[in-house]
């Protein structure tokens, strides 16, 4: 009888891969409400991934040694499997052709990793079901985000993100293992709640469905995937883009301050400061992008489009209603700067982050007060509360990694042949998993205008960051080091 | 119950206790005038600088009488003032017998404010320029050695040429004399952002610093007569040779040719111009002793002039793998040209920037980010703060799984300290955080995304070369004041550094904050 194989990162990937195909089935159970082009296709992979899960699952167990690197392994490793199961329901459907397989990866990553990119130019072509599935990947992407940006990357200390569980104390989970099932549980909670109250709203402000359905998932990810080319513009509804404006602003927020609000009242939110500076960065993108764009457009609609493009690539969510991208160049790089920041800690969105902004400002604060009073014993604060030396040594670590992998996925994007803007916004844009791009991939294009070698780099980087770069560097240290275990133990005829 | 404490009137409004603060300023400066001289560093400073323009002066109208230019009167008449003032000044000012670190900061930023000054009176008075801004942006880049220009020079005199080139030669020499007198005191500051181990290597040429000072600008001078016998031998008529002497030593880039380099189309000109970029990237503390203890195996040994090669190395063979047919003798030396130029943030260039491949242009302006080695006189942010935030970031990934470890950072054989990379990584912050603000400013002013975002890039380095639709050097001319301003700004802060520039601020700010700050009420609680 074979044993069981001792890897935490193969348990855990194939747990996800269940959860996954739990959700193609569903997308084929819509698919046959909407006209069943896509239900062989969608049961077919949902087989596959459900097999290959189960048997992940049934043929492993957890580590004997239990470190960071094996949790990080562990979350790079399921996020990796379920993108690459994530595209069988492309192909099997034939919305992209198997010789293009990598477009398939390409639109399943973007879906997993909330980004909200597509390779794909003709979505109306696309049947429903497929789509259902897209936005249920950024979705599931959310679920899984959520508990590892407000439970697992803090207590692994990626990144200075300890900081988190100070700065807004909710149910985040001071050690990993005993209390990570219970967080999950009442995040997913509120996480399911609020799409219900999402797709409420956007039922009740005149949507469809199907439309509601999927823009509530992929609005509570901060994905922005939209089954219509023309995302949000397609529409064209102010009160759509305001239900929409408060949703997202609502999900770039820190979930675990909202199961704090939502438990103890909102006084929770005005303690964190976390809270005011994502409000300030959001409020001052869109003055500053109004100011900017005077003359462009008609004044309500540079308001309106200026709002909605400051919450929506502040929050990292990527819905488009115009094209920004005849705005004047000032403005863009105002959007530049929402994208790289992104939201708060503890949310679904992606980026640098406000704290880490927070951090940043006061860092080089402190330094100018330290060369003005060198003996002076500054302590670096954010809100009420004194940062570490060690912490921001890792939240600024975490920044300049961010920023290198940025300017050379930007400089290999660009070598790889599209224009220096197109290339380092859509670096940006993958690293930050905004979605829409300067240049060439603006919101109401895709990303079929980079080179297929670019795009590949685009994946990469998608992944590079939304698990916050350090657990995907470390996926390959800990992989090597536990196959060379395992090796190790084969050699001495010890039972797996 | 307490009672409650007797509140004093109401304090004088900020009208009045700037009147009160203007007036102290004022009897104070009285009574120093009055007893023979003004103790202040900063005065002592721009004493200095006018006797250094007076020279640069009298140089320029010597050249341009002898070039038969029209401005031979007008920079003579500049030199004779020059001289004057710095008479007046340094006479009327003594150096103070301590001198705090951020008065020190002060002093270097009223230097290069009053240089900056100085040049612009230069460029209006000659009739080069026109307005206040643009000659803000030619003095600045000027003083910091950036090849960024609004003007054409083949329209300038030979005199202005010299003010130009010769200036950011001057400016070169003067980073030195910083680099060895005045860095060191720093250690503690935030000048010397390294944490000294730019001024290191400087620091054991000589037990005396004005030896080391002497020794280093010998140096300097005869590199740049090398260069300039170099140029001369390569076919470039001799007044060229020792504008372009001038500012590839320095490294400056400007040129008396509206195609720079390039307008020579000569082949041995540009290997010249590689090797006198190359050593303007290279630290000179480190030449200096590897000149005289004959060892040149003392430059492999350094760790960080291996890694400025390497650099120059990987950035030619990805030029060269961007273009579109097999490399030739030419397509490398072009390849290596624009690396060396970027590398040593010199900023000359061989063709039109505007028909680079796409890939080639951001790797230059990343090249020349990162700028020359230490101790050197390039711009940019330098090789070895690079190498230290590499070795930060990768202690951080190890400390991801191992939180708890302990490890010192290290560079080559050295380690540097904690308080060290703060500094390097608190400039760099404060640095990145200008950088949106300033393309934003830029962009309004008319330029595209790319030209915006290389121009803040190009500016911050000192390299010079923009990028984009501007890179034809169009657009510059017609950018605006807020634009100039803005460019001009970034070049001082990048050369003089973010930090030292807002500690500079800040003690220029301190007396009067004093005074405006509201004086504690009687009773009041502490």
């Amino acid at each position: 009888m074979i044993g069981r194989i001792r890897a935490t990162p193969v348990r855990v990937s194939g747990a996800a891969l269940v959860f996954v195909a739990v959700g193609m089935a569903a997308s084929a159970l819509v698919d046959v409400f909407e006209g069943g082009e896509a239900v062989g296709a969608l049961v077919a992979s949902a087989l596959v991934t459900g097999g290959v899960g189960a048997a992940m699952l049934a043929g492993s167990g957890v580590s004997t040694r239990s470190d960071a690197s094996i949790a990080f392994a562990s979350v790079a490793w399921a996020w990796l499997a379920v993108a690459v199961a994530g595209a069988l329901p492309f192909l099997l459907g034939g919305v992209v052709p198997w010789a293009s397989a990598d477009d398939a990866l390409f639109e399943s990553i973007s879906g997993f990793t909330c980004t909200g990119s597509t390779v794909l130019a003709d979505l109306a072509a696309v049947p429903r079901g497929i789509l259902f599935f897209r936005s249920m990947t950024q979705w599931f992407g959310g679920m899984g985000l959520i508990v590892l940006a407000v439970a697992v990357l803090p207590a692994l200390k990626v990144g200075g993100l300890e900081l988190v569980a100070s700065e807004a104390p909710g149910p985040t989970a001071d050690r990993l293992t005993p209390r990570v099932t219970e967080t999950a549980r009442r995040l997913w909670i509120l996480y399911g709640s609020v799409t219900v109250i999402v797709t409420v709203a956007l039922l009740v402000v005149g949507m469809g469905p199907f439309d509601a359905v999927t823009h509530s998932f992929t609005t509570l990810a901060t994905g922005g995937y939209s089954p219509h080319p023309d995302s949000v513009a397609h529409f064209d509804s102010i009160a759509v883009e305001g239900v929409l404006i408060v949703a997202m602003i609502y999900c770039g927020a820190n979930f675990s301050v909202h199961w704090h609000a939502a438990t103890s009242g909102p006084g929770a939110y005005r303690r964190v400061s976390e809270v005011r500076w994502y409000l300030a960065l959001l409020g001052g993108g869109f003055l500053a992008m109004v100011l900017l764009n005077v003359g462009e457009s008609s004044l309500t609609q540079n308001l309106r489009d200026s709002l909605f493009y400051a919450v929506s690539l502040g929050t990292s969510t990527g819905f488009g209603t115009s094209d920004y991208i005849l705005w004047g160049p000032a403005a863009q790089i105002v959007l530049i700067l929402l994208m790289l920041v992104g939201g708060m800690t503890g949310s679904t969105t992606g980026g640098i982050k406000v704290l880490r902004l927070q951090l940043i400002v006061r860092y080089a604060v402190r330094e100018v007060i330290r060369a003005r009073h060198p003996r002076a014993v500054s302590p670096m604060r954010v809100g009420d509360m004194v940062v570490a030396e060690q912490v921001a040594a890792r939240a600024i670590g975490f920044v300049l990694l961010y920023l290198g992998v940025t300017v050379a996925g930007g400089v290999l994007v660009t070598a790889l042949g599209v224009d220096p803007v197109t290339g380092f916004s859509g670096a940006i844009s993958a690293i930050g998993n905004d979605g829409p791009a300067l240049g060439e991939a603006g919101p109401l294009s895709n990303f079929l205008v980079f080179p297929r070698a670019a795009r590949a780099v685009l994946m990469g980087l998608m992944l590079f960051g939304r698990l916050e770069l350090f657990p995907t560097l470390l996926m390959f240290a800990a992989a090597t080091r536990a196959l060379g275990r395992a090796r190790h133990d084969i050699r001495r005829g010890r039972p797996q | 119950m307490t009672p409650r404490p007797p509140r004093a009137a109401p304090g004088p409004g900020v009208v009045d206790r700037l009147r009160v603060a203007l007036l102290r300023f004022l009897r104070l400066l009285l009574s120093q005038v009055s007893t023979g001289r003004f103790e202040s560093a900063a005065a002592v400073t721009c004493g200095a600088v006018l006797a250094v323009s007076s020279l640069l002066f009298f140089v320029a109208a010597f050249a341009d009488v002898l070039g038969q230019g029209n401005d031979g009167l007008i920079l003579l008449g500049l030199g004779v003032m020059a001289v004057l003032l710095g008479i007046l000044v340094t006479h009327g000012s003594r150096f103070p017998d301590r001198l705090t670190v951020p008065r020190l900061f002060g002093s270097v930023a009223v230097g290069a404010a009053a240089t900056v000054l100085v040049l612009m009176v230069a460029h209006l008075a000659t009739g080069s320029v026109h307005s206040l801004d643009v000659a803000f942006l030619e003095a600045a880049a000027t003083v910091t050695g950036t090849n960024a220009s609004t003007v054409d020079p083949e329209t300038l005199g030979a005199g202005v040429l010299v003010v130009r080139a010769v200036g950011q030669w001057v400016a070169g020499a003067a980073l030195i004399v910083i680099l060895v007198r005045v860095l060191p005191h720093m250690g503690v500051g935030g000048l010397d952002a390294d944490g000294g181990v730019a001024t290191r290597s400087a620091r054991r040429l000589s037990p005396r610093s004005g030896a080391t000072v002497g020794r280093l600008l010998l140096l300097y001078c005869l590199v740049s007569a090398v260069i300039g016998v170099g140029y001369v031998v390569a076919g470039m008529p001799l007044s060229d040779s020792m504008l372009h002497a001038a500012s590839t030593v320095s490294p400056g880039g400007f040129s008396p040719q509206k195609a720079s380099l390039g307008g020579y189309g000569s082949a041995g000109i540009e290997w010249v111009a590689i090797v006198g970029m190359l050593i303007g990237g290279t630290s000179l503390p480190l030449m200096f002793l590897a000149l005289r203890r004959r060892d040149p195996h003392r430059f492999l040994r350094s760790f960080e002039f291996r890694i400025y090669l390497m650099i120059i190395g990987l950035v030619t063979l990805a030029v060269l793998a961007w273009a579109e047919s097999w490399p030739t003798a030419t397509s490398l030396r072009q390849a290596l040209f624009a690396a060396v130029s970027a590398a040593s943030t010199t900023g000359f260039v061989t063709g039109d920037p505007s028909v680079l491949p796409g890939g080639v242009s951001p790797l230059l302006l990343l090249t020349a980010v990162i700028g020359g080695m230490s101790a050197s006189v390039a711009g940019g942010f330098k090789v070895v703060r690079l190498m230290a935030l590499v070795a930060f970031i990768r202690r951080e990934l190890r400390r991801a799984i191992h939180p708890t470890a302990i490890e010192a950072l290290r560079l080559g054989r050295s380690s540097i300290g904690e308080v060290a990379v703060g500094r390097i990584v608190g400039e760099l912050l404060a640095a990145m955080l200008l950088v949106i603000p300033a393309s934003v400013a830029l962009a309004g002013g008319g330029l595209d995304i790319e030209s915006s975002f290389s121009l803040t890039f190009s500016s911050l380095a000192s390299y010079g070369p923009v990028f984009g639709a501007a890179a034809s050097g169009v657009q510059l001319p017609s950018l605006g004041a807020v634009g100039h301003v803005v460019a001009g700004s970034m070049m001082l802060l990048g050369r003089i550094g973010v930090v030292p520039v807002l500690v500079s601020v800040m003690v220029m700010a301190e007396p009067a904050a004093r005074h405006l700050r509201p004086r504690q009420r009687v009773g009041d609680e502490r």
